[in-house]
């Protein structure tokens, strides 16, 4: 229940929370490194469902998240915030549980590095309890730097509400009657790294016990370091367990090579008649197939990767059957894909009801297009992985 | 309540509460000289309240600390009562009482005098009315928050400021602040909440959390803090976090007698009127030799004008709305109720009245006093429209 304390000011933005967004935010963010990023994922998932919609239909139309997907859940599990691009301008929404409303704290990342930079900070108190969240107050970059207090401890600079513009409505007229103002102070550029350094980094903040990696180096290195798309994602999905890409194709084409054998798959014969009704009509010669062997509940199995039909179908099945002779799958297992930010999509899942001689998925794929395969229950020594096919 | 007669007195005395209800206007002797001593030296006396409001208001410009903002602060007493009995009237609860959200009100002067602009403003009164009430609605919303949680959910809900307010407030020194901000952040990066969608309930950490949040506040010191410190174990940090909850909940429930006493009885001769004489008079020569008075008010009319046509404009729902909100002063639920429509309507129905008038203003400004539209004049226009809305709506 909202209270109607929180409906009064009529400069503020009140936007409901529903169950379905909560829920579904709370789904998307359970494969955050940490009990941390998973909340911090959560809040901004929260408030970027419920007021990218509001100003799509209210202010902008062509409003759009800044970061897509994948880079977008990666840039959660390293800091808060949320960017939108309007047509020329970006605005950053930084949520907070704060019930005070006393300051807006915005991470160092969103003013000091210069891609990342925008013209406005949005601070949005997210009540969970309440089912709300409340927009009251914002600042541009150059107030933001003129102004700020910059926080060497967390890293951050901060505007109490006194120095907020705390009318939205501000910042709509703005765009209309004053959009040549200037509302971005100049950022020293950040120095850049070797990948030398830049692999150095990733091994030492990749791990997910350094709870605050934002932190633990000088901030020049770690701005450096996720300014970069590739060596930020590459952070983020190490710090969640995600392993180094699995180019199926390319192992398939290429036959055996090392990496196979790191990264746990074999490749082997199998005849394509006996795969099911896509292929019966095929020719019965023998094809080249992925499989990984996997410990799970004690016992062996085997999941495999089959490319389907011809070429340009690019189908491709995944199963998972038992090494034992005669073996079945236990009742419960499942065997699930996911798309590379984790996203489920229709049929991608398989339940075994009661005990099955294999589980098995069939799945279209895009030339470049990655997977993640997910067991249940989880297998030994289980890491996501993405399969590029 | 009975009103003050006089200019002198206006400006130099206080209310006084007996219990719950208001008692008497008492008297702080520096102030009482200040004004006099400044009546004195104009050859006409001028007694429109206005106008040292915007006396004091432009000296506490110049000198945000002085003798200015006491004078202010004396000058809004009755309007921050009535805004106080007002907002909390319609609060059954017994734990508000009107003293208490006074003191609270009165002490956040500061954000009416930086907020009221003494050049374009109708009237310091109807602003610090607005501000006033906002402050105490405020202030009510965040009690009815913390009154509902349990002490680890409060101190999810608070900002590092006010986390700082309430420990300064509590009589810590710095070293003593900084540590236990840093056990907070560590507090509240490990203990985060395992469900979607509450937190209000959020008990205490279990042995390991306790564990976890010492060794992280043991790596993280050395870098974080600015000056030598020690580790801490899981023992200390829960009385460290305590002792901030503590502080949080007392922060918002001040002493009543302990803030915003006038100086009464400091007066002693010599002393009193030296500092009497800090505020430089040149200020008071200038304001009665120039026409500013007289510009001010020309601009106020037009200002009017603008606003009038402004809200003819608007469609009859969107000044209904206007209405309700700044002459009856509903929330948006209940004017949804009134209205028969969503909470939800009424927000973005309001937010768009607003942006068209807030856009009239700002034209208009931009052509007849040639100012150069930035997102800081936008905010004093804004400020300047909530203060002649609650004006116009309050005499209509």
């Amino acid at each position: 229940m909202m209270s109607d304390l929180a409906l009064f000011e009529p400069t503020q933005l009140i936007l409901e929370l529903t169950d379905k967004n909560i829920n579904e935010s709370w789904q998307q963010s359970q494969s955050a490194a940490t009990s941390t990023s998973r909340w911090q994922t959560h809040l901004n998932q929260v408030c970027l469902k419920a007021f990218l919609p509001w100003l799509r239909e209210e202010q902008n139309s062509r409003a759009r998240v800044w970061l897509k997907g994948a880079t977008l859940s990666n840039s959660w599990e390293l800091v808060n915030g949320t960017a939108i691009a309007l047509a020329n301008k970006r605005l950053v929404l930084v949520p907070s549980e704060a019930s005070d409303l006393s300051e807006l704290r915005v991470p160092q990342e969103w003013v000091d590095i210069p891609d990342w930079t925008a013209d406005y900070y949005l601070a949005v108190q997210v009540n969970l309890d309440d089912r709300y969240i409340r927009v009251w107050g914002y600042c541009t970059h150059q107030q933001l730097k003129a102004k700020g207090a910059y926080d060497s401890s967390d890293r951050t600079y901060s505007l109490a509400e006194e120095e907020l513009i705390t009318d939205l409505d501000v910042l709509w007229v703005a765009q209309e009657l004053c959009s040549e103002e200037i509302t971005q102070a100049a950022v020293a550029p950040l120095p850049e790294i070797s990948s030398a350094q830049a692999e150095n980094l990733l091994q030492r903040l990749g791990n997910p016990k350094v709870l605050l990696p934002r932190l633990a180096v000088p901030f020049s290195l770690w701005g450096a370091l996720i300014q970069n798309e590739a060596w930020r994602d590459r952070l983020a999905k190490k710090r969640r367990g995600v392993r180094e890409q699995v180019p199926v194709l390319q192992l398939l084409q290429a036959g055996i090579s090392n990496l196979v054998a790191e990264l746990g798959w074999q490749p082997v014969e199998f005849q394509p008649s006996f795969v099911g009704a896509r292929s019966a009509t095929t020719e019965s010669t023998s094809a080249i197939a992925l499989a990984k062997q996997l410990i799970i509940a004690g016992q062996s199995y085997q999941l495999r990767i089959l490319p389907l039909g011809n070429e340009e179908e690019r189908v491709w099945r995944f199963e998972l059957r038992s090494l034992v002779l005669g073996g079945t799958i236990p009742a419960g297992f499942k065997l699930r894909l996911v798309t590379e930010d984790l996203q489920p999509f229709e049929g991608n899942e398989d339940v075994a009801d009661t005990a099955v001689e294999q589980l098995a998925l069939e799945v279209a794929l895009e030339p470049g297009e990655g997977l993640i395969w997910e067991i249940e229950p989880t297998p030994n020594n289980y890491g996501r992985e993405i399969l590029r096919f | 309540m009975h009103p003050r007669q006089g200019i002198v007195t206006l400006f130099s005395t206080f209310i006084q509460f007996d219990f719950d209800r208001f008692s008497r206007w008492a008297s702080d002797p520096r102030l009482r000289r200040s004004m006099e001593r400044r009546l004195t030296q104009m050859s006409s006396q001028e007694t429109s309240e206005n106008f040292w409001a915007i006396y004091w208001h432009k000296a506490w410009l110049r000198q945000p600390q002085d003798l200015a903002r006491d004078h202010l602060s004396a000058y809004l007493q009755e309007v921050c009562f009535w805004a106080t009995q007002k907002t909390i009237s319609g609060f059954t609860s017994t734990q508000y009482t009107i003293p208490d959200c006074f003191q609270v009100a009165i002490s956040g002067v500061d954000k009416v005098l930086k907020g009221f602009d003494s050049n374009q403003g109708f009237n310091l009164k109807n602003y610090a009315s607005i501000t006033f009430s906002n402050l105490i609605r405020e202030l009510l919303r965040q009690r009815q928050e913390v009154d509902i949680c349990s002490d680890w959910a409060l101190l999810r809900k608070l900002s590092q400021k006010r986390l700082i307010e309430s420990l300064q407030n509590a009589g810590l020194d710095s070293k003593t602040i900084d540590r236990y901000v840093l056990a907070w952040n560590c507090w509240k990066t490990i203990y985060v909440p395992d469900r979607a969608g509450s937190t209000r309930k959020l008990s205490k950490p279990d042995a390991a959390t306790w564990k976890a949040i010492a060794e992280l506040y043991n790596s993280e010191f050395k870098g974080q803090l600015p000056f030598p410190a020690s580790q801490a174990n899981p023992e200390t940090l829960e009385k460290w976090l305590l002792a901030c909850v503590k502080a949080a909940r007392a922060y918002l429930y001040p002493n009543v007698t302990s803030i915003n006493q006038p100086r009464l009885g400091q007066d002693s001769g010599e002393i009193v009127d030296n500092l009497v004489g800090e505020v430089d008079d040149s200020l008071l020569t200038d304001m009665i030799a120039s026409e500013e008075a007289q510009n001010r008010d020309r601009q106020q009319a037009q200002i009017n004008q603008v606003l009038i046509e402004a809200l003819k404009a608007l469609d009859s729902q969107e000044r209904q709305l206007l209405e309700l909100y700044y002459a009856r002063q509903l929330t948006q639920t209940e004017m949804a109720k009134e209205l028969g429509t969503k909470q939800y309507n009424v927000s973005r129905k309001l937010s768009r009245a607003r942006q068209l008038l807030l856009k009239s203003l700002a034209r208009w400004s931009q052509t007849n006093l040639h100012i150069s539209l930035s997102s800081d004049v936008l905010k004093g226009i804004s400020a300047l429209l909530e203060e002649w809305l609650t004006g116009y709506y309050s005499r209509s």
